[in-house]
C-alpha cells in the first residue's frame, strides 16, 4: 500500500493553548483513518493544518506526494473538505451550491449524483437557511465530494445527524472507501470508529496516545472484557466494595465498570462480595472491551464528557 | 493538472453574487427603492425650492371690521395660506403643535404668536405678515402700496432654480456610494469571515483575487444602476439632466466608488464579529450622512464643525459633484477637496491591502 499522507513532527501553539503538540501520522491511500478524542483534543487543529487551513508553527506535511508550500492549489483541487462548521449563503440553494463548487475544480462530479448519493433530492432547491441541521450537515458532505477527490476530510461527519442519518452516512463514507478514495475522519463516537476506521488515532491534549487498528487498540488493553453492575437512580460509591473485590471499580452514572482479563474466575467472586455486602443491585452483564473503555484507559477520562 | 480559466469562474462567481443578492430583499430596497422613494418624497415635498406653502392660523374675530377684511385680503396675497378658526378651534390646533404661526387681535389691534419649535418657519410667516399689513394699511388710508422688491430663487450655476430634487440628486448618489463601502462591502467581508464562508471557499482552489474582484465588479455594477436609476427618475419625475459634461460625472462616480470600496475593506478589518462592525459602521455612516450635505447644507453650525466635516470624505466628494451636476462647472475649482478624497482612498487602499484578513 502507498502512503497518502504523511505527517511529521506536527505542531500548533494557539495564544494560551498548544492545541497540536507534536504528532506524527501516517495514513495509506484507500484507508478510513480516524481521529478520536474528547472536545479540546486537537482533532480539527490536525486537521485543518493537514487542509491548507491553519498554518503549522512546525512539522511536514505531504499529501499525495504534494506539499502546501508548492502545490497548494493542486491540493486543492484534489482534496474534498467537510468543515467542522459550514457556513454557505443563506439564499443558496443544494443544486446551486453544488454547481458553483463544481466550477472551482478541474474534475467534478455530477449535481443530481451528488443530490442522490446525500439524499437531498426533495431539498434540492430550497435556500440553504431552510435546510436542517442535518440536511445542511448532509450538503456539506456532498460538497466534499464534488470534486471527485482522492482524499476526503470529514469534521465530525455525523454531529447533529439522527440515528438513521447517522447509518447512511456511514453508508456513504463505505462507498466513497469502495472507490478507492482515501478518508480522513475525525469522531467523539467510538461505536463509529469501530464501524467505519480501518486505523485510527487517540489524541488528547494534542498528543496522539495510541493508534492502531481498532482490534489492535482493543487488544493491546489486556482486558478484553467488562462486567457491568447498574443500579437504580445513581450508582453508590465503589471504594469499599472494590476493596473487597481486590480489583478497580469504575462508577460511571448509574454503572460499576470492572474491567477483567478473566471474567471466569472474577464471577464468582464478585457474587461473594455482593453476597456479604449486602448490594442491592439491578442487573449483571459482561461485554466485550470497547475503544471506549481503551479510551478510559488512556486518559481516566470518557470520550463524552 | 488544469484548473478552470480563471476568467470563466470570475464570470460564475459574479453571477452566482447577483443571484444571491437580487434574493436579499432588504438590500434590494435599501439600494434600488430607498433612495427612489427619498428622490419621490422630498422632491415633491420641496418641490418649489423653499419649504412647503406656508400656513398662518387667524382666530375669526368677533365682529369683522373694514380693517380686518382688508388685512385678509392682503395676507391671501402674499403667499401665505390662511386657515381662519374658532378661538377653540384655533386652540386645540396649537395645543396639538400643528401651528406654526396664529394672528390673533390685540386690543384694537392683531398680535402674532409663533411655535418655539418651528421658529424658523414662524420667521418667515411673521416678515410675510407684517408685510401684508403694511399693504392694508396703505390701501385702507388710500396710500401708494409698498412696492415688493421681486425674490427669484437660482442654484448658484443659475439651474434648476425652483427644484428641491435637484440638490438632493448628487446627494443621494453619494449616500448610495457611503452605504455600498459601509454595508454591501464592509459588513458583507465581516458576516463573511466571522460565519466561515471565507474558510469553506479557502480549501477550494478558487483563487481569492477572483473571489474578490467577483464581489467588487458585483458592487460596482449594483452602483452603475443605482445611478441609472437615480439620473432617469430626475429626468422623468423632476425634469432635470446632469449640466456638467457626462465625463467629468461618470469619472466622479467610478472616484467615489473606488474610494469608498476600500473605505468598506479596511474598516472591516477592525472587527471580528458583526455586532462589533456594526457598532463602527453606524458610527461612521450617520455622522457622514448628517452632516455632509446629503439632504441639506449645514450652513448654521459653528465653522469648526463646517471645517472638521469638509476634510471627512464625503462633503468635499457632494460639494464637486453638484457643482458639476447642478452647476454644469468643471472640477477647476475643487482641487483641495479631491486632494482630501484622493489622500482618504489612499489611506483606505493601503489598510485594506494591508489588514484584510480571510479568518
Ligand atoms: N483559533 C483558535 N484560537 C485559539 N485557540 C484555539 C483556536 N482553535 C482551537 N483552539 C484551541 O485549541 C484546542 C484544540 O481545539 P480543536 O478545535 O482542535 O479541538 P477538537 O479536538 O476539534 O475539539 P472538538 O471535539 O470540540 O471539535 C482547544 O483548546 C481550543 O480551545
Ligand atoms: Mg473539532
Amino acid at each position: 500500500m502507498t502512503e497518502q499522507i504523511a505527517i511529521r513532527g506536527l505542531r500548533k501553539q494557539f495564544p494560551k493553548v498548544l492545541a497540536v503538540a507534536g504528532i506524527d501520522l501516517s495514513v495509506a491511500s484507500g484507508e478510513v483513518f480516524g481521529l478520536l478524542g474528547p472536545n479540546g483534543a486537537g482533532k480539527t487543529t490536525t486537521l485543518e493544518m493537514i487542509e491548507g487551513l491553519t498554518r503549522p508553527d512546525a512539522g511536514e506535511i505531504v499529501i499525495s506526494g504534494l506539499t502546501w508550500e508548492r502545490n497548494a492549489r493542486e491540493i486543492r483541487a484534489r482534496i474534498g473538505v467537510q468543515l467542522q462548521a459550514t457556513s454557505l449563503y443563506n439564499k443558496i440553494t443544494p443544486r446551486e451550491a453544488l454547481d458553483l463548487f463544481g466550477g472551482y475544480y478541474p474534475k467534478r462530479r455530477g449535481t443530481e449524483e451528488l443530490l442522490d448519493l446525500v439524499q437531498l433530492r426533495d431539498k434540492a432547491d430550497a435556500y440553504h437557511v431552510t435546510l436542517s441541521g442535518g440536511q445542511a450537515q448532509r450538503l456539506a458532505l456532498a460538497l466534499a465530494l464534488v470534486n471527485d477527490p482522492e482524499v476526503v476530510f470529514l469534521d465530525e461527519p455525523t454531529a447533529g445527524l439522527d440515528p438513521q442519518g447517522r447509518r447512511s452516512l456511514w453508508e456513504v463514507v463505505r462507498a466513497m472507501k469502495a472507490e478507492g478514495r482515501t478518508i480522513v475522519l475525525t469522531t467523539h463516537y467510538m461505536d463509529e470508529a469501530e464501524a467505519l476506521c480501518d486505523r485510527l488515532a487517540i489524541l488528547d491534549h494534542g498528543k496522539i496516545l495510541r493508534s492502531g487498528t481498532p482490534a489492535e487498540l482493543i487488544a493491546g488493553l489486556g482486558i478484553p472484557s467488562v462486567v457491568e453492575l447498574t443500579f437504580e437512580g445513581t450508582s453508590p460509591d465503589p471504594a469499599d466494595f472494590a476493596a473487597r473485590l481486590g480489583t478497580a471499580v469504575e462508577a460511571r452514572g448509574d454503572i460499576w465498570e470492572i474491567p477483567t482479563p478473566d471474567p471466569k474466575t472474577l464471577l464468582p467472586r464478585l457474587f461473594s462480595v455482593i453476597e456479604t455486602t449486602q448490594l442491592e443491585y439491578n442487573q449483571v452483564h459482561v461485554r466485550r472491551a470497547t475503544l471506549e473503555d481503551v479510551f478510559l484507559q488512556l486518559t481516566g477520562r470518557s470520550l463524552r464528557e | 493538472m488544469n484548473l478552470p480559466n480563471p476568467f470563466k469562474l470570475l464570470w460564475l462567481q459574479f453571477r452566482s453574487e447577483w443571484r444571491l443578492y437580487a434574493r436579499d430583499r432588504g438590500a434590494m430596497f435599501w439600494t434600488f427603492l430607498f433612495p427612489l422613494l427619498m428622490l419621490f418624497g422630498f422632491g415633491v415635498i420641496f418641490r418649489s425650492g423653499g419649504p412647503p406653502a406656508l400656513t398662518l392660523v387667524r382666530i375669526a374675530p368677533a365682529q369683522e371690521t373694514a380693517r380686518d377684511r382688508a388685512f385678509l385680503q392682503a395676507l391671501e396675497n402674499s403667499r401665505l395660506k390662511v386657515v381662519t378658526l374658532s378661538a377653540a378651534d384655533a386652540e386645540q390646533r396649537w395645543a396639538k403643535g400643528e401651528t406654526t404661526a396664529q394672528l390673533e387681535s390685540a386690543g384694537d389691534g392683531y398680535r402674532l404668536r409663533l411655535n418655539s419649535y418651528l421658529i424658523a418657519q414662524g420667521q418667515v410667516v411673521a416678515l410675510a405678515a407684517s408685510q401684508a399689513f403694511m399693504v392694508a394699511q396703505a390701501r385702507l388710508k388710500g396710500l401708494p402700496e409698498p412696492e415688493r422688491i421681486p425674490v427669484v430663487v437660482e442654484s448658484p450655476g443659475h439651474v434648476h432654480s425652483e427644484n428641491y430634487a435637484a440638490f438632493l440628486v448628487p446627494g443621494l448618489i453619494g449616500l448610495n456610494l457611503l452605504s455600498m463601502g459601509l454595508f454591501a462591502v464592509g459588513m458583507v467581508t465581516v458576516a463573511y469571515r466571522e460565519k466561515g464562508k471565507f474558510r469553506r471557499l479557502a480549501v477550494t482552489p478558487l483563487p481569492k483575487w477572483v473571489f474578490l474582484l467577483a464581489q467588487i465588479l458585483q458592487r460596482v455594477t449594483v452602483v452603475i444602476l443605482q445611478t441609472a436609476l437615480l439620473l432617469l427618475a430626475a429626468r422623468f419625475g423632476f425634469g432635470i439632466v446632469n449640466q456638467g459634461s457626462y465625463a467629468v460625472f461618470a469619472g466622479l462616480v467610478i472616484f467615489g466608488t473606488a474610494t469608498f470600496l476600500a473605505m468598506g475593506f479596511a474598516l472591516s478589518s477592525f472587527a471580528s464579529t458583526v455586532e462589533t462592525y456594526g457598532a463602527i459602521s453606524n458610527l461612521a455612516f450617520f455622522p457622514l450622512m448628517l452632516l455632509s450635505g446629503v439632504y441639506f447644507r449645514i450652513d448654521n453650525a459653528p465653522q469648526w464643525m463646517q471645517k472638521v466635516v469638509f476634510v471627512l470624505p464625503l462633503a468635499p466628494y457632494l460639494r464637486a459633484l453638484r457643482a458639476v451636476f447642478n452647476d454644469g462647472a468643471t472640477l477647476a475649482g475643487h482641487g483641495t477637496g479631491m486632494a482630501i478624497i484622493g489622500v482618504w482612498a489612499m489611506l483606505s487602499f493601503v489598510l485594506a491591502v494591508k489588514r484584510f484578513r480571510w479568518v
